[in-house]
């Protein structure tokens, strides 16, 4: 094959821009759907688990196994810092914490809820097929269907809502409603009502990254709509798959202890 | 290992085929048997050229996973004994619509009871359909020691939670029973994507995201409850190959077996799933369950799977709403404070 001058020259500046084209606005692959391809499996890497706003370390609450239960610490994915807690909501969520080892619903294996789920240490696949997409998280078993369809009202308050998605461009913007206000955000008791609502966006930035944004909104709790925003990971190990976390057995003892026959 | 399809069974009576043709594939067995009868079903393609699978396919209730002894070989019903299924159904759909109970009625599960799914009256006589007794083949003296060990099914013991069984802790139905159709919740979803299928189960919620890419399963020490799946397609039926399974569930008639009953498998489980769409609306689902610790001879159930577009798949959270357990334990030291304060 023989280049032109003009050829070559367009070339060489083809090469010149891409560069800059990628670091300004990366194209992700398409998926069967025709938008931008999230299938994967993904997980946070941070500590907004332990507590979404600012946290130095502490020795947690289970003394008993030493450093291995002590709290990193780790810096506030929120948009601003802090959660604009109304009053009586700041109080409710001091309880929580004070109360945090046998309260956490993570502590008990339930349902994660949303936000919460996207960054658990665990993975999660999102399986983007063309009659919707699935999140399938490791823990707990927990998952949640997203309707891409018309969209659909909630109907009984559930632990991981009622997920209506659409895309605005190569963004996944799920919408959340239904939740039953159980879950919490965090293991520093973070919390919503049944009034949360929660729209979260997923932009694939690169080949091995996610963007997660999620804005909180819920009147009886908050005095204004916040944001929190992170990454997510691609697990890119070649044997990368959901193994099992049925935590029910886990919690057996912690929930129903008090009843075993002595 | 045999291919018999539901479609075959039908064979199997309009004529009398022979044994050698029950290792042949169906579609060539309807061709010799009933040329007429059998128009050759092409599943529609995923974008990507897999046999599309995905829906909502809800299990049915109302086949026992035993076939009578007095059956013997006949796999479907006849029209008396059909009849008489329809009546019991109808009849528990009846029961079901009784908004209030009668007064010296004791405590269950209703009424009212609106939230059963007691499934369309098939023929099908046992969703056991090899052996061809439809019975389950013997356990191994292994197997047997261990049941006899366990105590037999639950009656009323609650020491502690080992006590009961899975579902009632609501830990899992196992891969399969979580298919094995019951009284309510029965969705099954299944989505695709390149290079994996998803089986979604509604009741306790499960997700089995099946590889599709011929990976090894993960290592030996590994075990899970669902097991690890990898999948592949054989012409337009799905092959899942499931190993590294737990000893801990039970394959009963709910799905799940009480203690001390038959139907423990052990690690050595390997289960072998076929699932065919034979029309747009049905997908014949197919169990291959070889685990030569606990049973003598592999055994296989077929439940065929109709599509329900309009079906409701609810969160089913089963654990986080489990008053039952704790209650369960709760009464019975209340019981034993009792016992004590009357000696």
């Amino acid at each position: 094959m023989r280049f032109s001058s003009i050829n070559l020259m367009a070339v060489a500046l083809f090469l010149l821009a891409v560069p800059t084209v990628q670091a300004q606005a990366y194209r992700a692959p398409r998926a069967a759907d025709g938008h931008a391809d999230l299938n994967g499996i993904w997980e946070a890497l941070n500590t907004a688990n332990w507590d979404l706003e600012d946290h130095s370390p502490t020795p947690g609450t289970m003394w008993e196994t030493g450093a291995i239960g002590a709290e990193p610490a780790g810096q506030s994915v929120i948009e601003g810092g802090t959660i604009p807690y109304l009053p009586a909501a700041l109080e409710k969520k001091k309880a929580n914490f004070a109360n945090r080892r046998t309260n956490d619903p993570e502590a008990k294996c339930y349902m994660p809820g949303i936000p919460r789920a996207n960054y658990m240490p665990y993975p999660f696949q999102i399986v983007q097929s063309p009659k919707g997409i699935l999140f399938v998280y490791e823990y707990a078993s927990s998952n949640r269907f997203v309707n891409m369809g018309k969209p659909q009202e909630a109907g009984s308050d559930t632990w991981m809502g009622t997920n209506n998605g659409r895309w605005e461009g190569d963004t996944l913007v799920i919408d959340v409603t239904g939740l039953n206000g159980l879950a919490w955000f965090d293991r520093a008791g973070d919390f919503g009502s049944d009034n949360l609502h929660v729209v979260e966006r997923f932009t694939r930035t690169d080949r091995d990254h996610l963007q997660y944004e999620a804005t909180i909104e819920d009147p009886k709790t908050f005095s204004r709509p916040w944001k929190i925003s992170m990454p997510l990971y691609r697990r890119v190990e070649k044997n990368a798959q959901l193994l099992e976390f049925k935590c029910v057995e886990f919690a057996e003892e912690l929930l129903y202890g008090q009843y075993k026959k002595k | 290992m045999q291919t018999v399809m539901i479609m075959k069974r039908r064979f199997l009576f309009a004529i009398a085929v022979a044994p050698v043709l029950l290792l042949a594939p169906v579609p060539g067995l309807a061709q010799q048997a009933a040329p007429a009868a059998a128009k050759k079903y092409t599943p529609p393609k995923t974008p990507w050229g897999d046999p599309d699978l995905q829906g909502i396919w809800p299990g049915n209730m109302g086949v026992p996973m035993q076939r009578p002894k007095t059956m013997g070989e006949r796999t479907e019903l006849t029209e008396e004994e059909y009849a008489k299924r329809v009546d019991q159904a109808q009849k528990a759909s009846a029961a079901d619509a009784v908004e209030v109970a009668p007064s010296d009625q004791r405590i269950g599960i209703g009424p009212p009871s609106y939230w059963t799914e007691r499934g369309k009256p098939t023929r099908q006589a046992s969703l056991i359909i090899d052996p061809p007794d439809g019975r389950l083949p013997p356990m191994t003296p292994e197997a047997k020691a261990i049941q006899a060990k366990t105590p037999a099914a639950w009656g009323g013991k609650a020491n502690w939670v080992d006590d009961v069984n899975l579902y009632y802790r609501c830990v899992t139905r196992g891969a399969l029973g979580s298919i094995i159709p019951v009284v309510y919740n029965n969705g099954n979803q299944i989505l695709q994507a390149p290079g994996y299928v998803v089986i979604r189960n509604e009741m306790i919620h499960e997700s089995r995201v099946i590889p599709l890419d011929r990976r090894p399963h993960v290592g030996s020490a590994i075990h899970e409850y669902l097991g690890d799946s990898r999948g592949h397609w054989e012409g337009n039926t799905l092959v899942i190959e499931t190993t590294n399974f737990t000893d801990k569930t039970s394959i009963g008639s709910n799905g799940v077996a009480y203690n001390g009953e038959g139907g423990r498998n052990s690690e050595a489980l390997r289960l072998i799933e076929r699932l065919t769409r034979v029309d747009d609306n049905t997908i014949n689902y197919q169990a291959t369950v070889d685990d030569p610790q606990t049973w003598t001879k592999p055994w296989t159930i077929l439940i065929p799977l109709k599509r329900d577009d309009k079906y409701q798949f609810l969160e089913y959270a089963c654990h986080e709403g489990n008053y039952a357990l704790k209650d369960i334990l709760a009464g019975a030291r209340a019981q034993e404070a009792e016992g004590k304060g009357s000696k």
